[in-house]
């Protein structure tokens, strides 16, 4: 039985490891940073698993564990993310599919979002992810008004980032 | 801005191929990561206190206090009892390592869960012998400042003018058991401090498993 649920839980874990991959990117600067947390949310995810019962999609559940973790983690050690640098992001853009404006804003972008607070990153995730305001709300626990609020004034916040 | 996002989330998506991507077993053995960094920090730390003990003994093993052992007659027995308690030592070390590396490699969780019984078990044993060695190291000292130690005479001596033997040895010995007993406590805790917490974690996660077992 539990070989079984430990079988089942690691190979769903396996085809959706790129949520935790891309939680980890977001909040995460070094490679050693990017392992530890996607370790940290592993062991959250498989301590959680017994009390998933499938009511919400696999995917949904994690996207909601792995936040979760990494706001935590994020509060206790807020030095973590303070210096942002975007050649460490880990996986990184193939410079000849973008012209040098487009690479440029997009650096420009990716460093205004980590600089981001932890829940407003999770927000600004989940959306690059394409999730519809319903399927935000279920994943951070706000009503969907609020995280309508939420998303325009981190939207605010951007453009200041970018033009202070 | 929208723009700007928009083009950020398109970049976002086109990054999935880029993704660091795990095999099954590396994702299979980091859900028993836990236990084996706790029973790794039980490893360092009883390493750490070998050498912190090991230390303070080598420190005052100089020939001033060696003749001090020697004028009250216990040098012999303390070598030996020194001799027993390294040797013992060195074992739970082993074994603490022992359990590290068994943890390390274990791939089931019932595997597992014996290990963590047995760090429990190892680290209880190691502490009643500290607390035995202790207290015997504690006996034979009083043993040999009364009986031998310059100080010991002379209260001696000079009970035995108040006349008072039965008292007086009655009296010595309460009081030298009153405070091996308090040293022996204040050790207790320590260790209840330094392992405890450790300890305590170890069975938070033995629970997790047990709740797995269906």
């Amino acid at each position: 039985m539990n070989k079984e649920l430990e079988h089942r839980f690691v190979t769903e874990l396996e085809n959706n490891q790129n949520i935790v991959h891309k939680v980890c990117t977001l909040y995460t600067n070094d490679r050693d940073s990017h392992n530890d947390l996607f370790q940290e949310i592993t062991i959250q995810l498989w301590k959680a698993y017994p009390k998933f019962r499938g009511d919400a999609k696999f995917s949904t559940w994690m996207y909601r564990v792995a936040l979760n973790t990494a706001i935590t983690l994020y509060r206790k050690s807020k030095k973590r993310v303070q210096t942002q640098d975007y050649d460490s992001v880990i996986f990184k853009i193939k410079a000849d599919e973008y012209d040098d404006t487009e690479e440029k804003q997009l650096k420009l972008m990716y460093n205004a979002v980590k600089q981001l607070g932890d829940i407003d990153k999770a927000l600004v995730f989940l959306y690059l992810e394409d999730k519809d305001y319903a399927e935000i709300s279920e994943t951070l626990g706000i009503t969907e008004v609020n995280a309508r609020v939420k998303m325009n004034r981190v939207k605010n916040k951007l453009r200041t980032i970018l033009n202070p | 801005m929208m723009d700007e996002l928009e083009l950020l989330k398109k970049d976002w998506q086109n990054k999935e191929d880029h993704l660091p991507k795990l095999s099954y077993d590396q994702i299979y053995k980091m859900i028993w990561k836990k236990s084996s960094s706790i029973v790794k920090w039980i490893f360092y730390i009883s390493l750490i206190e070998f050498i912190f003990w090991a230390g303070i003994n080598i420190l005052f093993s100089d020939p001033e206090s060696m003749q001090e052992l020697k004028a009250m007659h216990i040098y012999n027995v303390m070598m030996v009892l020194n001799f027993v308690n390294y040797g013992v030592i060195l074992y739970f070390i082993y074994k603490f390592y022992k359990n590290y590396r068994k943890i390390s490699f274990t791939d089931s969780s019932k595997k597992l869960m014996r290990t963590i019984l047995d760090v429990k078990k190892t680290v209880t044993q190691y502490v009643w012998f500290n607390l035995m060695i202790f207290a015997i190291t504690m006996i034979i000292s009083i043993y040999g400042v009364l009986i031998y130690g310059p100080q010991g005479k002379e209260i001696i001596a000079s009970a035995m003018q108040e006349g008072n033997e039965a008292t007086f040895w009655f009296l010595v010995i309460t009081v030298s058991m009153i405070f091996t007993a308090v040293l022996l406590v204040l050790i207790w805790l320590f260790y209840k401090l330094l392992y405890g917490i450790l300890l305590k974690r170890l069975k938070e996660n033995y629970n997790d498993l047990k709740k797995l077992e269906v």
